[in-house]
């Protein structure tokens, strides 16, 4: 299974010829080769945010991890990446939508995509992919378009000057030629990518905010988001008072805002792993084994047509986020203790108004709960202060 | 205010039941603990002598009372059973029942008072009558010690014999030391504060009875050091209570230490306070000697007070009647190369004298004092005042309303608290209680309100306000306390010494720097009170603060104040995150927050520390002297908390400081006064539309508006987000103006307050050594406005090319010339004189 490659750094090259993994892992070990441009390496490890060249004072930069847990992976067996085109694609005789696929890597998924019939545009940010991936569309009038671009790093939220591969979305959709469309209409295009192994969490809190504040890609309107994460992540993701210990700030937002599908599920076994030492075989560190014993899951994410049917507006969705903040920063507490420094309205009345008992743990409540409860606030009508929220309270 | 007392007391009598079991529930219960030591069988009948001995006086009047109370007591008991009857039977002779309610209204009556009065007593010290429940006699661990419990002799003779005691475990006092401070772990922190805070505030027996109760228990005892030890014992010695103090010294006996200086001190103070015989002062001496501790230095290295030290010389005379204080060494001079010339003794000394006379600088004195026991200043605000409209009107009258009502809620839960805190004592436990006696109930309560007062809009971090909560009160009870122990009149003696150093009118024979002057005329060195350690400090703000939440609720809408609404607390507890932290702060009700806003009062109230002075400051003659007159202040500024610095600082040999002191005391000592044409023109702008251009900041009306405030609901939710956007960035700027706004309002205020006045701002350096004013909000360091603002108070003629480098600073400030040569800059002031001079007649066109 030789795929053609142009310039593919060694390891890479290796796996693909060992044939081994369905998927390629390319550890942060690899770009530390040094045919690479010195500007990857901080490409590689992607989208934190901590690496971005603006100085951001207010969370000193970690240092760079450099840990055997940074990888890239990328498809790059043939059949999973048909069996992934036709997940995404849907039935072949519907109109294909417009598809953004983040780092593609070698384009064997690209190439899978096109051949369904999609419109892919590939946002890449390692340039060493680039020259391959703008091969695959040579003959295929303008299905394909490569763009050098970090979907992670889309509108930084740290602001500063934007340099690639960070860009803005504006400027991209203008490129793309996508128009806005309202909240309320279909779905406009579709992001088919992985979430990066070290920043999932980070990754998924930035769509959050971009989401309920309709800005960055969600300015354009809902836009679907089919993404492979790991087995912790997704099943926080999914969590509810079910089970109260993975249930978290995020499954709520997550809940709320979008109709969560588990498209494919993959396990890690089947990936081969390489470090900067080469391929991983035995190893014994704790977190790497873990990590291997997970899945990915493929989730498609699709915000709600009547997310802001109600009092929740991106105008207040900051109150929500605090609540749910506060909330969760003492789990096991009641609601209405939290709701006593949340609002100056009285506590046990807005209880009884969603139809909950007073003694009602913050674990016990369902993410609609939540939404109901902040709704009903923000709807009394006996009170001109209903929050006790304040912008300075948030660091954005 | 009696009936106040009576509800103290018998709030305390309620605490006092349950240790001391069911039985005592009854009325006669409760007082046989008020008075039990003094009945109860396993006192000493020698202690009872002495006791009589001590307070002869008293102690008729006690004891007729006692007995009043127990054949009160008596009745009462009848009364009880024949109240049953009454119930039991309803009689219906009703001339009966009358007489007999009537009887025992009268005998209800009695008993109260006499309860009152006996509470009194006890309260005020007269009398050391302990309650039951307290522990006096400690468990001891070695047995042989606990012989000492028990004597067949006298407790005078007992003294030198426990003393001499080798102190049991020997291999462990030595790792059990902790010379300073920070050695200590936070619990002995918060002990050792605990027992000092009780010696302040007359709670010796509570002091004794948590020692006693720590040290019964082997993992408690630990936490114990001889300083603990020291501080009670030196308490007893003030009290003249030889037995406790001889049970304290075989606590530090059975506990394995080695008493000190310290330790001797205070059990010699005793001996001079009781009038002992020669005998065992002697001993005590010769036990003294033997472990290698020198006479002299119990007067030069132990911190007491005057009174003090005479006490112990007394009874240090009747053993050795020649023996006279050490000398005073000569005041040491710094050795330093650099400051060589600064000291050199035969060369002028050079130091500010002032322009103004005597007298002037007396009264200015008397004014600064009046402020320093105020502890606040309140000051007229600079913003335009608000027309007296009805609505201005109702809102000042609300807040005042709702401030009383504050007030006497504050009152009551502070009582609460101190009555919860005193039985955790009793359990044995620390408590903040002492810290709490420490001020007025009225004036923490004010204080609290005060802080409530100023508090911002968006919150102040818990951690922030609980430390500011605890700083005012340690600098408040700091005040009082120089008042109480007559600190300030022998300051006020010293002071009018000193200012004929500075005098213009005066002259003094030897002029040298004011703080040697000051040295020179042997001020004693205030015993001033060490900062509490930071555990102790954030407890009893936390515990301030929260008070203050518990206690401050208003109406939930303040509009229809008679219809029925609901109480709402003013304060939350909010949490702000930051990235992962979670940042508890205390936000007021918004509501609140209008309502001071629309009532717009016309004043501010600064702390006086916060305000320069009204006449010379102190000179700085120790890290903790000089500055203020009264309040605390800092030679040094740090974070809050670090405490490392200090101890450098006290470890430090004093002529090593010396050039630091003397450069803040210059400092300090220029005085300064407003330039009055800047200031009137300033509140011109500041009080139209402000001038951000010219450095005055606008009021917030002129702050940006978002160009539409609501949107309909339907709107689509990309337009909400943009409007979101806008919002923010209106809300971020107004944010940004409302402080400036406030900064230049304080400003501007003192600078109003201070208009015809001369005054002065005390100095003290951060780390590196730069210097800076201790008054926040009013003095030289600011932007071109805030120095505009002051000028000298004694003008001196410029030097030869002064006019020049002015016309240079002139240019400087213009910017215009910033690449060119000082020669091109005069040129072109030179060349714009006319417009310059124009500007300065005419500023505003």
């Amino acid at each position: 299974m030789w795929i053609p490659v142009a310039r593919l750094p060694p390891r890479l090259r290796l796996s693909a010829l060992a044939g081994a993994g369905r998927f390629c892992i390319l550890g942060s070990g690899a770009a530390t080769r040094k045919h690479l441009p010195a500007r990857n390496r901080r490409g590689l490890s992607d989208c934190s945010p901590q690496l971005l060249p603006e100085p951001d004072f207010r969370n000193p930069p970690k240092k760079a991890s450099r840990s055997s847990l940074d990888f890239k992976r990328y498809v790059t067996d043939r059949r999973l990446a048909e069996t992934l085109a036709q997940i995404v694609c849907g039935k072949p005789n519907r109109p294909p939508h417009l598809l953004l696929e983040c780092n593609p890597g070698p384009g064997i998924l690209t190439e899978a995509l096109l051949e369904a019939g999609a419109k892919v545009v590939a946002l890449e940010s390692d340039k060493t992919f680039i020259p391959h991936l703008e091969s695959l569309g040579k003959n295929l009038d303008g299905k394909l378009r490569v763009i050098y671009c970090d979907f992670f790093r889309i509108d930084p939220r740290s602001g500063g000057a934007i340099k690639p591969p960070a860009m803005s979305s504006e400027e991209l959709f203008k490129n793309l030629g996508i128009e806005e469309v309202p909240w309320t209409a279909g779905i406009p295009l579709k992001v088919f990518g992985m979430f990066p192994s070290r920043g999932e969490k980070r990754a998924l809190w930035k769509l959050a905010y971009d989401l309920y504040s309709c800005t960055s890609i969600y300015k354009f309107g809902r836009i679907e988001i089919n993404m492979f994460i790991g087995e912790k992540e997704f099943q926080k993701l999914m969590a509810d008072p079910r089970n109260p210990k993975l249930y978290h700030v995020l499954s709520v937002i997550w809940q709320i805002a979008c109709e969560i599908k588990v498209l494919h599920m993959e396990p890690w076994s089947s990936f081969d792993v390489y470090t900067r030492s080469g391929r991983l075989e035995n190893t014994k560190r704790k977190e790497v084994l873990e990590l291997l014993q997970q899945k990915l899951y493929l989730v498609q994410m699709t915000p709600r047509q009547n997310l802001f049917a109600n009092s929740l507006t991106p105008m207040n969705y900051n109150i929500f986020f605090h609540l749910l903040k506060h909330c969760f920063g003492r789990r096991t507490a009641t609601v209405i203790d939290h709701l006593r420094s949340l609002t100056p309205l009285d506590a046990r009345d807005i209880l009884m108004q969603i139809g909950k008992e007073e003694d009602e743990k913050v674990v016990n409540m369902h993410p609609q709960d939540f939404k109901r409860l902040f709704e009903t606030i923000e709807c009394s009508e006996d009170c001109a202060y209903k929050w006790l929220y304040d912008e300075t309270l948030e660091d954005m | 205010m009696s009936v106040l007392w009576w509800g103290r007391g018998a709030a305390g009598f309620r605490r006092a039941l349950p240790p001391c079991g069911p039985a005592l529930v009854s009325p006669a219960g409760t007082l046989g603990g008020v008075c039990g030591p003094r009945r109860s069988s396993s006192a000493n009948p020698q202690e009872q002598d002495q006791d009589r001995r001590k307070d002869w006086g008293h102690v008729e009047l006690l004891e007729v009372l006692q007995a009043r109370v127990r054949q009160l007591q008596a009745e009462s008991v009848s009364e009880v059973v024949v109240d049953r009857v009454d119930v039991a039977r309803l009689v219906p002779c009703s001339g009966w029942a009358q007489r007999l309610e009537k009887d025992q209204w009268v005998q209800r009556m009695r008993i109260q008072q006499l309860k009152a009065n006996l509470q009194m007593q006890v309260q005020s010290g007269e009398f050391k009558v302990l309650p039951k429940h307290l522990q006096v006699k400690p468990q001891l661990l070695s047995k042989q010690l606990a012989m000492f419990l028990a004597p067949e002799s006298s407790w005078e003779e007992q003294l030198p014999r426990v003393l001499q005691e080798a102190p049991r475990k020997l291999s462990l006092d030595v790792g059990r030391a902790p010379s300073t401070q920070a050695q200590l772990s936070g619990q002995q922190q918060k002990l050792l504060a605990f027992f000092k805070c009780c010696l302040l505030t007359d709670h010796l027996p509570l002091a004794h009875h948590l020692l006693v109760t720590h040290h019964s228990q082997r993992k408690k005892q630990k936490l114990l050091t001889l300083d603990m030890y020291n501080t009670v014992m030196l308490g007893w010695a003030r009290q003249g209570a030889f037995k406790e103090l001889v049970y304290v010294l075989l606590m530090v006996k059975d506990a394995g230490l080695t008493p000190d200086l310290l330790s001797y001190a205070a059990a010699l103070q005793c001996l001079g306070r009781q009038d002992q015989d020669a005998g065992t002062i002697e001993r005590c001496l010769e036990q003294m000697s033997q472990e290698g501790l020198e006479l002299q230095a119990l007067f030069t290295a132990v911190p007491l007070s005057e009174e003090e030290q005479a006490t112990v010389l007394k009874a240090v005379h009747k053993v050795k009647p020649t023996f006279s204080l050490p000398r005073q060494p000569p005041p040491a001079v710094n050795t330093s190369k650099l400051l060589r010339d600064v000291y050199a003794k035969d060369g002028p000394v050079s130091y500010p004298k002032l322009h103004l006379p005597l007298k002037t600088l007396q009264s200015l004195f008397e004014k600064q004092l009046c402020v320093e026991l105020a502890s606040k200043v309140c000051v007229v605000s600079v913003e335009k005042p608000a027309l007296p409209s009805k609505e201005v009107m109702h809102a000042r009258k609300t807040l005042q309303t709702l401030r009383d009502h504050w007030e006497r809620a504050l009152c009551r839960v502070l009582q609460e608290t101190k009555n919860r805190l005193e039985g955790e004592v009793h359990k044995g436990r620390f408590s903040l209680y002492p810290f709490l006696c420490l001020l007025d109930e009225r004036e923490v309560a004010r204080m609290l309100l005060e802080v409530l007062q100023g508090l911002p809009a968006p919150g102040e971090s818990f951690t922030t306000l609980a430390r500011e909560l605890s700083a005012r009160t340690f600098s408040r009870h700091v005040v009082q306390r120089q008042q109480l122990s007559g600190q300030v009149q022998a300051l006020e003696t010293y002071y009018r010494k000193y200012l004929h150093l500075l005098a213009s009118d005066t002259k003094v024979p030897n002029p040298c720097l004011p703080r040697q002057y000051w040295e020179v005329l042997g001020a004693p060195e205030a015993l001033r009170e060490q900062p509490w350690p930071l555990p102790v400090q954030m407890e009893l703000g936390k515990q301030l603060a929260e008070m203050l939440v518990q206690a401050t609720q208003m109406p939930s809408s303040l509009n229809n104040p008679h219809g029925s609404s609901r109480l709402v607390p003013v304060l939350y507890h909010v949490y702000s995150f930051r990235n992962v932290q979670q940042i508890g702060v205390l936000k007021p009700h918004p509501a609140y927050v209008q309502l001071r806003e629309t009532a717009a009062e016309p004043t501010l109230t600064f702390e006086a520390v916060d305000v320069p002075m009204l006449c010379p400051p102190l000179p700085w003659t120790s890290p903790h002297t000089g500055g203020f007159l009264l309040s605390p202040t800092k030679l040094m500024r740090t974070v809050e908390g670090a405490t490392q610095h200090q101890e450098l600082l006290e470890t430090c040999p004093p002529t090593a400081l010396h050039g630091a002191l003397d450069a803040l005391t210059q400092l300090g000592n220029c005085a300064w006064r407003v330039n009055g044409r800047v200031l009137d023109l300033v509140l011109q702008l500041f009080q139209a539309k402000g001038c951000p251009e010219l450095g005055v900041p606008a009021p917030p009306s002129e702050a940006p508006q978002p160009a539409e405030a609501h949107l309909p609901h339907s709107a689509a939710p990309a337009r909400k987000a943009e409007l979101r956007r806008e919002l923010a960035r209106c809300q971020k700027v107004a944010r940004e103006m409302h402080s400036l706004r406030a900064e230049a309002l304080y400003r501007f205020s003192l600078a109003q307050h201070l208009r015809d006045c001369v005054f002065w701002l005390p100095h003290n350096m951060d780390f590196r050594g730069r210097t800076y004013p201790c008054p926040p909000h009013f003095n030289h360091l600011g932007s071109d406005v805030a120095r505009a603002l002051l000028e000298f108070a004694q003008g001196r003629p410029l030097g030869p090319h002064g006019l020049d480098w002015l016309k240079i600073h002139l240019v400087n400030l213009t910017g215009f010339k910033k690449r060119e040569p000082l020669r091109k800059r005069l040129a072109f002031a030179e060349e714009v004189m006319d417009e310059i001079l124009d500007s300065a007649d005419q500023p505003m066109t």
